[in-house]
């Protein structure tokens, strides 16, 4: 037992989960922005980042950690909001790749003012629990508490925003108007309101992710790339529309890219979410948990 | 009541109103007949906010509409089922009506109840989906969860559409008993004039665009020429 | 600029050729009059506009977005360098359609499963690939030179064109105008196929499918080749541009090619004016001078280059003109021209 915990498919397997739930909350995040106002954002790594660095930088001060977390959040949800509002709101019904390469600026933007508002700094977030990992006869288990935090965290927060679109009158509003805006319009619903909540639940999210990434790490403007990167995989092997979609195939990117960069290099890691997606697609454009929709002309 | 004056709509360089004049009387239903593209549709877009006029009023009593916004209205107290009844079939049936109570200021489930006794058939499948449906269920679904929110104002745009004749038939009794019931004001949008003047009380008559005949609906329906040429009834 | 304008109009042909001809020798003659320093920044905008157009191709004209571009620059600059340091006799034009080749044949991969996909996520892969491309180049160290990347001699002028010159600075001068006017001998040719190209069936078909696709199916469009094609152009030019430039600094190195630059690709074809020739020059002019803008606005401003803000001064300023221009003038700096222009001409009709 005890060697088959500290083997290498199991070290790879966890390390994969554990960088996977990660993957599949930013995927999430993508979906709710997608699924309401039909933008892929990709400034969402870098938004997330920028929130992250607002609050894990007073961690180093002294601050508690969880009220930094607090503040991530804080600003997370904010930013959403202020992006909708500023940024997309007078794009809608204008051509699909305006609103894309308006988000590609703001990432441009945010990764150039991160580093000119935080002077670089190599030391890693200090965080509550301890990231020593467990033992076992003297073999590493690639978990640790932190590393549960971490998980329990991700799918935390999941579950939340699962439970919000299902069961709550707010989720059912959003659902209906990302489905139907204008029966939901003639019904009486605040539509706008509800698009801008989509943003500003996504970035919550979005900034989330950016803390989990960042706790126990040194802090970099550029460390959601690489993630954000997969979740759009993950996003777009699950079809862009379903969240249950994207959570599974944050988990899946993961771990298949722990095995990559495990039994072969960390360099074809991103390579082989390509060949995922490429292969992925060219079996199911729609992506795989999503119904055949006919496209309206 | 609702009152349109002069109003204009264009969709571009195509004028899909011209100038429109007519009124809707409180708790009373007024028929807005017409062939294909006579504006009907329109029409009611307009009253909703979904398309803004070019020029004209509208007022539901002494409230302007004209740029007001669609959900504003809404919550004002206009009920508006669209062409095609806009049932969201990804939603099971009582998350369709849910969704018509939210915006309201009435306890949801108060309305739900109300609905489900005026609509037995939606009652006994509240947790079914939508698509589960059949066309006149849909329908009844469409209205109950406009009704659900008790508006004062009722906009229907083509009920019948797609419905067999009996069920139509049945649809347009459900109308009219509930133009009464609830003291609604009533405007529907028919190509089916037959069924639609034998509940009206008021009639208009749009071709392309205008106006050109409104009174009782029963002085519009005994106009030989009117039911030749615009309303497709040959006697 | 005038004359590539006239580029735009629907003039045969041999027409588009006189005036490429004429603009070649123009700018050649220009060369002659600027410093060493100048003739190697226009030399290095030169070939960006060559990517710039190809962008510019693929998302004016067909519609679809690419953050891919940076990836193909990487695939033409790695087949130059590996070439070239093998076969250093080969003639550099050889070099350049065997880039031009290596970046089709990318485009051609990418594009086949991904063309079937439209706006956000062919957007989205392409961005994955340009993720990718640096890691892997990293990962064949034998081949690639690993993270230090591979240098060549760059181009050097032949000694009838050096005996041009005189004085101390002779042949630093002769070399650096030679590199410029090859530069703006190779661009002056992408242009001029690419104007052609807007103007053929293909060009036209590619408008139809980008205005709309099912109208375009109709009419007997194939949709996936369409696309695919104009994938493949892109990316061609995008090859050719990073040979371009890899003979110019005689290095590549896979940080070059990565997010930033597809990023600054985006952004200055978006400044020059979508789906433009005109507006892929601007773009290669404002990269050539990207440097002097700001050092210009850090003059002005007061800030200091070397503080954190002023040394990301730079990323800063172009996301920002990004998101501005697609906000508030979307045609970019050619549709501001253009606008004016028609202003003063017919300031009556604007009424």
């Amino acid at each position: 037992m005890g060697s088959f915990l500290t083997s290498r498919f199991i070290t790879y397997l966890l390390g994969g989960i554990s960088s996977g739930v990660v993957i599949a909350l930013v995927a999430l995040s993508l979906v709710i922005i997608w699924k309401s106002t039909h933008v892929l954002n990709f400034a969402q790594g870098a938004m997330g980042m920028f929130a992250a660095f607002v609050g894990m930088n007073l961690v180093f001060k002294g601050t508690n950690y969880w009220l930094c977390v607090l503040l991530s959040l804080a600003v997370g949800l904010a930013l959403g909001g202020v992006t909708e509002r500023v940024l997309i709101r007078p794009l809608y019904g204008k051509p699909e790749i305006n609103p894309i390469v308006v988000m590609v600026g703001f990432l441009g933007v945010i990764e150039s003012a991160i580093p000119s508002i935080w002077h670089s700094n190599l030391l890693p977030v200090p965080t509550p629990f301890s990231q020593v990992y467990y033992q076992n006869n003297g073999h590493t288990i690639l978990i640790s508490p932190f590393v549960i935090f971490q998980v329990v965290l991700a799918l935390g927060i999941m579950g939340g925003v699962a439970l919000l679109f299902q069961y709550t009158n707010l989720g059912l509003k959003m659902r209906a108007a990302a489905l139907a805006p204008e029966v939901s319009r003639l019904l009486g619903v605040r539509v706008n309101r509800l698009l801008t909540l989509g943003w500003i639940l996504s970035s919550g999210v979005g900034a989330m992710a950016g803390v989990i990434v960042s706790s126990g790490q040194s802090l970099a403007a550029t460390n959601m790339d690489g993630i954000f990167v997969s979740a759009f995989i993950a996003a777009a092997v699950g079809g862009l529309e379903s969240p249950i979609g994207a959570i599974t195939g944050g988990l899946l990117i993961g771990v298949t890219e722990s095995f990559i960069l495990g039994y072969w290099s960390s360099n074809m890691a991103p390579l082989a979410g390509v060949i995922v997606l490429v292969i992925s697609l060219a079996i199911r454009p729609q992506g795989i948990f999503t119904r055949n929709i006919t496209r309206r002309v | 009541m609702i009152h349109v004056e002069d109003l204009s709509v264009s969709y571009g360089a195509v004028k899909a109103l011209r100038n429109v004049t007519m009124s809707a009387p409180t708790g009373r239903i007024t028929a807005v007949l017409g062939t294909n593209g006579a504006g009907k549709t329109t029409l009611l877009r307009a009253i909703s906010g979904l398309v803004k006029p070019s020029s004209g009023t509208i007022h539901c009593n002494t409230t302007a509409l004209v740029g007001m916004a669609t959900d504003e209205i809404a919550r004002f107290g206009v009920g508006h089922v669209p062409e095609g009844r806009g049932v969201i079939a990804e939603f099971t049936i009582e998350e369709n009506l849910r969704l018509g109570v939210l915006a309201s200021k009435i306890d949801a489930n108060e309305g739900l109840e109300r609905q489900f006794e005026l609509f037995p058939v939606l009652g006994e499948r509240r947790k079914q989906y939508a698509s589960t449906l059949s066309g006149g269920e849909r329908q009844m679904l469409a209205m109950a969860r406009a009704l659900i929110a008790r508006p004062s104002f009722l906009l229907l745009d083509e009920p019948s559409l797609g419905l067999a004749p009996q069920v139509t038939a049945e649809m347009m009794r459900t109308i009219s008993s509930l133009c009464t019931m609830e003291d609604l004001t009533v405007i529907l949008v028919e190509q089916n004039a037959k069924s639609a003047l034998r509940i009206a009380h008021e009639a208009v008559v749009l071709h392309l665009g205008s106006v050109i005949a409104s009174g009782t609906a029963e002085t519009v329906g005994d106009d030989s020429d009117l039911r030749r040429y615009y309303l497709g009834l040959v006697q | 600029m005038k004359r590539l304008l006239l580029l735009r109009t629907s003039y045969p042909t041999s027409s588009r050729l006189v005036a490429t001809v004429v603009l070649a020798v123009l700018g050649v003659a220009i060369t002659f009059t600027l410093t060493a320093l100048d003739d190697s920044k226009l030399a290095g905008g030169a070939a960006i506009a060559i990517v710039i157009v190809g962008l510019s191709w693929l998302i004016g004209w067909s519609g679809q977005v690419s953050l891919g571009n940076s990836g193909f620059m990487a695939i033409g600059a790695y087949a130059t360098a590996i070439w070239a340091n093998h076969h250093t006799t080969t003639p550099i034009i050889f070099t350049l359609l065997l880039a031009t080749a290596c970046g089709a044949v990318g485009g051609l991969i990418l594009a086949l499963p991904s063309t079937r996909l439209r706006g956000p996520y062919l957007a989205g892969m392409t961005l994955a690939f340009s993720f990718a491309i640096a890691p892997l180049a990293l990962n064949f160290p034998s081949l690639t030179g690993g993270s230090g990347g591979l240098f060549l001699n760059f181009l050097s002028a032949p000694t009838w064109f050096v005996n041009l010159f005189s004085g101390s600075q002779a042949l630093i001068r002769a070399n650096a105008q030679w590199t410029a006017d090859v530069a703006i001998v190779v661009t002056a040719v992408a242009f001029f196929f690419m104007a052609n190209l807007f103007h053929s069936r293909t060009g036209r078909a590619m408008r139809l499918v980008r205005d709309n696709d099912v109208a375009a199916e109709l009419a007997g469009v194939n949709l996936q080749r369409t696309r695919t094609l104009a994938f493949a152009i892109s990316a061609a030019y995008a090859g050719l541009g990073g040979s371009l430039l890899t003979l110019l600094t005689g290095s590549v190195t896979p940080q070059t090619y990565s997010l930033p630059l597809s990023i600054l690709l985006l952004t200055l074809m978006v400044l020059g004016g979508i789906g433009t020739l005109s507006g892929a020059v601007i773009g290669g002019l404002i990269y050539s001078y990207s440097d002097n803008l700001v050092s210009l606005i850090n003059k002005t401003t007061g800030i200091s280059p070397t503080s954190t803000f002023g040394a990301n001064l730079k990323g800063i300023v172009f996301g920002v003109l990004l998101i501005l221009t697609m906000l508030l003038a979307p045609r970019g700096l050619v549709g501001m021209g253009s606008r004016l222009t028609s202003l003063v001409r017919r300031p009556a009709r604007e009424s």
